[in-house]
């Protein structure tokens, strides 16, 4: 990396081009000096002309001369460059999987820059992809994209034309700058009250969480300009209290039991047990942390971009795969199972969302087609692991003395 | 130790995404100091021989009008020359600074040591936008990709006019059905084009020679449609047969250099046959999808003298990426407890999410030698497997009544069960 740094700056600073463009205008003055000294003195213009030859060469071979420093350093760039990825070969197109399916890429960039907020990019972006649609280029598994490509590219267009993900996005991304901007809770409140009972059933308490904050904000605020020695913000939180817990009381009982109970500390709420509630600064980037979480769940996507997610597991599996395909060109062995990697990725535990069960009999992952099956005793095989220790009668668990009967395992889903 | 091994960021390993990010300014920084290499190279020998001939002339007449005029149009040259000059410095200069971004950029990653650090987050998403600008670019969105580019502020690390250039050459080929663009770039890279072995140029005058013959059998037809009408194999006349003569000259000139006879031989067959007779091997020369043919030839060569993989980055990390992150759960009939949509004590899985879902479908999963469940696992009646400890949360959360339980999945209006009747289950 260094040396690389280096060879740049001394490029840079020294090995330009300017040095020629000093010989150049050294030669452009020779030439008008010798044009000023002939139009004065005509009868002198062969002597000067000749006499002119020579430096005009010599500037000139100069000029040139100055490029050496230029290509021996390039040179040695490159070289570096050639060290530097001596044993990282360019990625090759063995491992796209994707080239048959460029609309449905076209389609997954178009969202991720609308949730990024990108609303620019991603109009321009439609507009373009629209004026010019993608062409589809076979790949391993798909070696004929033609065949699904009209389908597909209908899906896409479901998702891609729809100023209706737009519009939510931008209400998203207007929700989410209120709330961490403005310090203004009004829009997500409004939203959360909307969507009040999906979010109940989903077990979500955003709709809480953001009253409890307005509750919080209307206590805080404005704490000096008392009228009448009645504390203004406590007050107003009071009566907002009043109005907008209601609906929350059985559930959020003990939470509407404490912030009550801080009213009585309103004078000192700084050194009241209730403190942690009201002087908390990281409480807005969580209530706008699980607004953007629980706004992308409802709409069926992930809170993060899918996009950066699988861009960035791909690069830290990049460097498995390659090493792969390299051993397995070497021993020329066929990857056998076209559905499953033939090596394990260590991906941070980040990157695991939904578990995994590997039988532990079989050693394989378990599928639709061969799910998990708990036993009687609690232990879970594959379900043809149970087929073939089984063999339809009953069976002792490999893994405890409990016998059972096939019929007895259950399917379960993880 | 394993999670320690699976977190360790080994950033030599990392960059093999980003050998263009490097070699892209270089091989533009070496064009750019050949140009200016030619330009210096044809002015020195041509003024020099015009000052040579001035001299000689000025000697002979006594009249300095001459020599003044030719004396200023060598200054105006030479001027003309500083001036190309300036324009490649200020390219080597921006070109210089964009290498040292991407060396600082890339430098940026040796300075973080672990995955899961913030850090290495920012740094990758920067990645993204390069890998994303990188696919605009190569699939013809260029005013989105410099869009991105600027809202992103990564101008530096991508290179938005090479790939602008690179696109109007194949376009031209393949809506333009013109290979004049196309023979240009062919001529300033000559050098490299034959090191490389590469056919785009023969491919290119075959195609010039293809269109002399088509031109020449259309006009010779019309001009003897009404004596003998469409038909025998004979040469066209009139202004139809000098295009064909011409033609022949063409192929003398450009092809017959190449060796390849067999293709040779197609090729004056063609003088023969005519685009509408549909005999191969004379139609598919005559095709038009010939021409979509050669703007992907023109691509793979621009790709393999830049240094550019043939497919975009995007793809070859995404491929990777859904296959690592791809479990059966992903599109399975069944919604997995572990990660779903329908409940907030999960995240939505990134392939489950609907801008990849149908992408993963044809990419293998992710290959696992160990179970991967959450701690102390237990199965409701319906057989979902939870961890325990989320079971309570989501059913403090919903506010279920004490002794009962709820299904995350299912929400809040489906069945409840007993908590007795939740058992624990063993994953090995």
């Amino acid at each position: 990396m260094d040396d690389l740094r280096e060879q740049i700056e001394l490029l840079e600073s020294s090995a330009n081009l300017s040095t020629s463009i000093y010989d150049v205008q050294k030669s452009i003055d020779l030439l008008t000096a010798a044009r000023e000294k002939i139009a004065a003195d005509p009868s002198k213009a062969p002597l000067t002309l000749a006499k002119l030859h020579d430096p005009f060469k010599k500037t000139m071979d100069a000029a040139q001369k100055d490029l050496k420093p230029i290509y021996s350093g390039l040179n040695k760039y490159g070289k570096a460059l050639d060290k530097k990825f001596k044993d990282k070969p360019l990625p090759s197109a063995d491992n796209d999987a994707l080239s048959s399916h460029p609309s449905l890429i076209n389609r997954a960039i178009a969202m991720h820059l609308l949730r990024e907020g990108q609303f620019d990019v991603a109009s321009t972006f439609v507009e373009e992809a629209h004026r010019h649609p993608p062409h589809p280029e076979p790949t391993l598994n798909t070696p004929d994209p033609s065949r699904t490509d009209s389908w597909e590219q209908d899906l896409a267009e479901g998702t891609f034309n729809s100023e209706n993900l737009q519009r939510q996005f931008a209400d998203m991304y207007h929700i989410l700058h209120e709330l961490r901007n403005e310090r203004n809770l009004e829009p997500a409140i409004q939203w959360a009250r909307e969507k009040s009972d999906i979010l109940e059933a989903r077990g979500s308490n955003l709709e809480f969480e953001l009253c409890r904050l307005q509750f919080i904000c209307l206590f805080v605020q404005n704490q000096d300009d008392s009228v009448d020695d009645k504390p203004a913000g406590p007050l107003r939180a009071w009566n907002y209290a009043r109005q907008a817990f209601g609906m929350f009381s059985q559930r959020y009982a003990r939470e509407i039991q404490h912030l009550m109970g801080a009213m009585a500390y309103y004078e000192n709420v700084e050194d009241s047990p209730y403190q942690r509630y009201f002087y908390n600064d990281a409480a807005w980037e969580e209530v706008a942390h699980s607004f953007n979480r629980e706004f992308c769940s409802l709409l069926g996507l992930s809170a993060d971009s899918p996009l950066f997610i699988a861009a960035t597991a791909g690069a830290i599996a990049l460097p498995y795969l390659l090493k792969m395909q390299s051993i397995m060109k070497e021993r020329r062995a066929e990857w056998t199972t076209q559905n499953e990697l033939p090596v394990e990725i260590p991906l941070p535990s980040t990157y695991h969302f939904h578990s995994i069960f590997v039988c532990p009999v079989s050693k394989e992952q378990t599928t639709d087609a061969n799910p998990p099956m708990m036993m009687p005793c609690g232990h879970v095989i594959a379900s043809e692991s149970l087929d073939k220790l089984s063999k339809g009668a009953r069976f002792k668990c490999p893994y405890c003395p409990t016998e059972s009967h096939p019929r007895d395992a259950k399917k379960v889903v993880l | 130790m394993a999670e320690l091994n699976s977190t360790k960021l080994n950033a030599e390993s990392h960059l093999l995404l980003d050998q263009p990010l490097l070699r892209m300014p270089y091989e533009l920084s070496r064009r750019n100091f050949k140009n200016a290499q030619r330009l210096i190279e044809h002015s020195t020998t041509s003024l020099t021989s015009t000052l040579s001939s001035t001299t000689k002339s000025a000697s002979k007449t006594a009249d300095p009008t001459q020599t003044l005029e030719s004396l200023d149009a060598m200054i105006s040259k030479m001027q003309g020359l500083k001036r190309k000059l300036s324009t490649l410095q200020e390219e080597e200069a921006r070109l210089h600074k964009a290498a040292k971004a991407r060396l600082q950029h890339l430098q940026d990653l040796h300075d973080v040591q672990s995955l899961v650090d913030v850090k290495y987050d920012e740094w990758s998403r920067v990645r993204l936008s390069r890998l994303l600008v990188d696919y605009l670019l190569r699939e013809g969105y260029a005013s989105s990709a410099a869009c991105l580019a600027q809202s992103k502020g990564i101008e530096d690390l991508v290179d938005v006019d090479a790939f602008i250039s690179c696109h109007k050459i194949e376009r031209s080929l393949r809506e333009g059905m013109s290979t004049a663009l196309a023979l240009e770039w062919c001529k300033e890279h000559g050098k490299e084009l034959k090191k490389g072995g590469s056919m785009l140029e023969f491919e290119l005058r075959l195609q010039q020679y293809i269109e002399m013959v088509r031109q020449g059998h259309e006009s010779g037809v019309s001009g003897m449609e009404g004596e003998f009408g469409r038909e025998g194999v004979s040469v066209g006349g009139g202004g139809g047969e000098q295009k064909l003569v011409e033609a022949r000259a063409h192929a003398k000139k450009y092809l017959s250099a190449s060796g390849d006879f067999e293709l040779l031989g197609r090729a004056a067959g063609l003088l023969a046959y005519r685009p509408w007779d549909e005999v191969e091997p004379y139609a598919s020369l005559y095709s038009p999808s010939r021409w979509s043919h050669l703007a992907s030839l023109f691509l793979t060569t621009h790709h393999n003298l830049y240094s550019l993989p043939p497919r975009p980055l995007l793809h070859i990390a995404l491929s990777a990426g859904l296959s690592a992150l791809k479990t059966p759960a992903c599109h399975s009939a069944y919604t997995s407890s572990s990660a779903n949509a329908s409940s907030s004590t999960t995240t939505v899985c990134p392939i489950c999410s609907t801008e990849l879902n149908e992408l993963a479908r044809n990419v293998p999963y992710a290959h696992h030698t160990k179970s991967i469940v959450e701690n102390d696992p237990v199965v409701l009646p319906n057989g979902r497997v939870y961890g325990s400890e989320r079971l309570r949360l989501f059913n403090e959360k919903v506010g279920t009544e004490k002794g009962w339980v709820r299904d995350p999945v299912a929400g809040k209006t489906d069945e409840l069960w007993k908590e007795s009747e939740v058992r624990r289950v063993f994953v090995l």
